[in-house]
């Protein structure tokens, strides 16, 4: 994405100071590593001009607005959007404590397809450079186009919503990600291939690999219980000490309690330090909803949420 | 003693130690990689392995173990104590960070109290370290008196020069080690000369600094400043991403799983970012998370250095930059500690 985008943040991010409209915003700065972003809080407007928007702005910001008194600005892309409506419509947040800047997002790089593509590590790549259907990977001596679509986070190709549409002001014009949904939802399309025993086999291997660091659950902006399952020790639910099966059902249950308000933004896999492939577990309970429920989480701040509204037609579709 | 071997003489070299040793190399499980039981055959790791995701701490602490189980039977409950482990163990590859942070775990396990589960597994064992060619943008280690060829916690020190391995003598386990193996040839003076020139450059790669001048003092004197940890741990998301793959934490929880008649006690990664993990029945004296936050730093470069004689618990293995979901780095938060307040300025 583009520096005219941060410009423009980054003025609308002053003039909201300026004009006393937030206490502080919630935005992205440039990471610690190469190719990375992370969270930022700025106070003021002399502070604005830490704020960056890049092809790498990955996590949904969305999360810190739950826990911030006073009014917060937030940029937000369109899933995180959604994540927001979500959350507003579950009463977590107040519409007029917030104002969202909205970011016209036209897809996240994923660095680490980038890293596998052409067999470097993200610090051995000097520079990653966005091309129109392509991106410019320079390593030393070499340089390397890769289509845009092989590097971009999988759920970006399936994006329902790139620009915002409940925010206070977009920084710039409406932009859309390539759209490839069968390659987004490849790997869910492969394990529905499967045998059960191969699947069951398949999400043993992943699973076993789980430390219960909770990162998934964490960075996601709709698991905001104060009091998750997982730790209830009357009754216990699962057994502290990690195995493949009591981790499954971790995210078994967490995959359906998300159902509904989970806006396929991709923070969980992306924070899972073990590469278990989380997203393809709530992406398709997000395609389960759309499907039964006609329903796309975060779409209508008026809406009521999915799991607390009911039609008479629902009976008639899914109880037979 | 200083030897070189061909780096397609490794496999055998392998195989001549396997036959006193289990030996540990870096291996790749599904996404990530971490140190397992080496499968006799494959060499392949030496080529593409940078640093393990999970720390080398897992062969000795693993994720969970079983303390004991039990079980009812007619004349009472019987016990039933995992025994000691027969063979010894040989680490081959570990990485300088991860060998120093076992030397802190190895006080951490047995200051105060012995801990019979981890010294048992890291009894007899011999850490055969690898010098980092590559380190990432996210090492630090050179700031906390380590480096990419540092050999003062390892057995053997080995570094790739060119398709040969020169391999240094640093214990007498080590020197025995490497003597009367075949594959070995005793190294020149100019394989000597071009190791250190090898070893040069790659400190040099080493970039990212960590100022830790007076840094427990520092974090003493700032450890009632709220706003300045609550400023530090904005970001963080209290999940246990860096505590569980730090190579020095150790904290842990037990638990009994238990079935009609028998159970297990296990043992299981805990973190110190977790709000259950100080919470007891009237109150949580870290509910909040900036004192989470503050925790996790204080132990690492103020209360471990107060109990064991000025050694920050920190390595500088850079993997809670490289893992964490939100890019919150330790070394930004070391850096912005406040000078030592001086008594004139007291």
């Amino acid at each position: 994405m583009d520096k005219i985008l941060q410009d423009n943040l980054r003025k609308e991010v002053k003039a909201l100071f300026e004009q006393k409209k937030v206490d502080l915003v919630i935005g992205y700065e440039t990471g610690p590593t190469k190719f990375t972003t992370t969270p930022v809080l700025i106070k003021n407007s002399e502070e604005a001009d830490r704020l960056v928007i890049n092809d790498f702005i990955t996590s949904n910001l969305a999360k810190m607005l739950v826990k911030i008194k006073g009014k917060a600005g937030i940029v937000a892309k369109g899933c995180d959007s959604r994540s927001i409506v979500s959350l507003i419509q579950d009463h977590k947040v107040k519409r007029e404590n917030i104002v969202i800047i909205g970011v016209p997002c036209s897809g996240i790089i994923d660095v680490g397809k980038i890293s596998r593509l052409i067999g470097k590590e993200p610090d051995e790549i000097d520079d990653i450079t966005r091309e129109k259907d392509a991106v410019l990977v320079t390593s030393g001596s070499e340089k390397k186009s890769l289509p845009l679509k092989e590097v971009l986070y999988e759920h970006c190709l399936a994006c329902d919503l790139s620009t915002p549409a409940e925010c206070d002001v977009l920084i710039g014009e409406p932009a859309s990600p390539p759209l490839d949904k069968v390659a987004s939802l490849a790997k869910i399309n492969e394990m529905e291939k499967m045998t059960a025993e191969q699947r069951w086999q398949y999400w043993k291997e992943q699973m076993q690999r789980c430390t219960r660091c909770y990162a998934c659950r964490n960075v996601c902006p709709v698991c905001y219980c104060e009091r998750c399952f997982v730790e209830e020790s009357e009754p216990q639910w699962i057994n502290i000490a990690p195995n493949w099966q009591d981790n499954l059902i971790f995210q078994v249950i967490r995959s359906i309690h998300v159902a509904g308000r989970c806006t396929d933004c991709g923070n969980c896999e992306r924070a899972c330090p073990v590469g278990i492939p989380l997203r393809s577990l709530v992406r398709k309970m997000y395609d389960i909803v759309d499907e039964m429920f006609h329903y796309k989480a975060g779409t209508n701040k008026d809406d009521l949420p999915l799991m607390a509204s009911y039609e008479t037609r629902e009976a008639e579709e899914l109880i037979r | 003693m200083v030897k070189k071997i061909k780096q397609a003489d490794i496999g055998k070299l392998l195989e001549r130690w396997a036959k006193d040793y289990r030996i540990f190399v870096p291996s790749r499980d599904g996404e990530i990689t971490r140190f397992d039981r080496w499968d006799g055959k494959d060499t392949g790791f030496l080529s593409i392995y940078r640093n393990t995701v999970v720390p080398a701490k897992s062969v000795f602490f693993p994720v969970k173990e079983e303390m004991f189980s039990y079980k009812k039977d007619s004349t009472g409950y019987q016990l039933k104590v995992p025994g000691p482990s027969m063979s010894k163990k040989l680490l081959f590859g570990i990485r300088p960070c991860d060998a120093s942070a076992l030397a802190m775990l190895d006080v951490a396990f047995k200051e105060g109290y012995e801990d019979p589960y981890y010294l048992e597994k890291r009894r007899d064992t011999v850490l055969v370290g690898m010098t980092c060619l590559r380190p990432y943008d996210s090492c630090f280690c050179t700031s906390l008196g380590g480096g990419p060829g540092e050999s003062k916690n390892v057995d053997i020190m080995m570094t790739q020069v060119g398709d040969e391995y020169i391999l240094e003598g640093i214990t007498q386990k080590g020197e025995e080690l490497l003597a009367g193996v075949e594959y070995f040839t005793d190294a020149s003076e100019a394989d000597i000369s071009r190791l250190r020139s090898v070893k040069e450059g790659a400190l040099k790669q080493i970039t990212r600094k960590v100022n830790v001048k007076d840094i427990t003092q520092r974090i003493y004197d700032v450890i009632e400043n709220k706003e300045f940890w609550e400023t530090s741990a904005i970001k963080c998301v209290s999940c246990g991403v860096c505590t569980f793959f730090c190579p020095t934490c150790y904290c842990f929880d037990i638990s009994d799983e238990k079935e009609k008649g028998t159970g297990i006690r296990k043992r299981a990664w805990d973190s110190c970012q977790f709000p259950v993990y100080t919470k007891m029945p009237a109150e949580n004296p870290r509910e909040e998370k900036w004192r989470r936050v503050r925790q996790k730093v204080a132990h690492k470069y103020a209360y471990f250095p107060t109990l064991y004689g000025g050694t920050i618990s920190c390595t500088g293995c850079g993997r809670c930059i490289r893992l964490c979901p939100v890019s919150w780095d330790i070394t930004a938060v070391i850096n912005s500690v406040p000078e030592k307040v001086t008594t004139e300025s007291k």
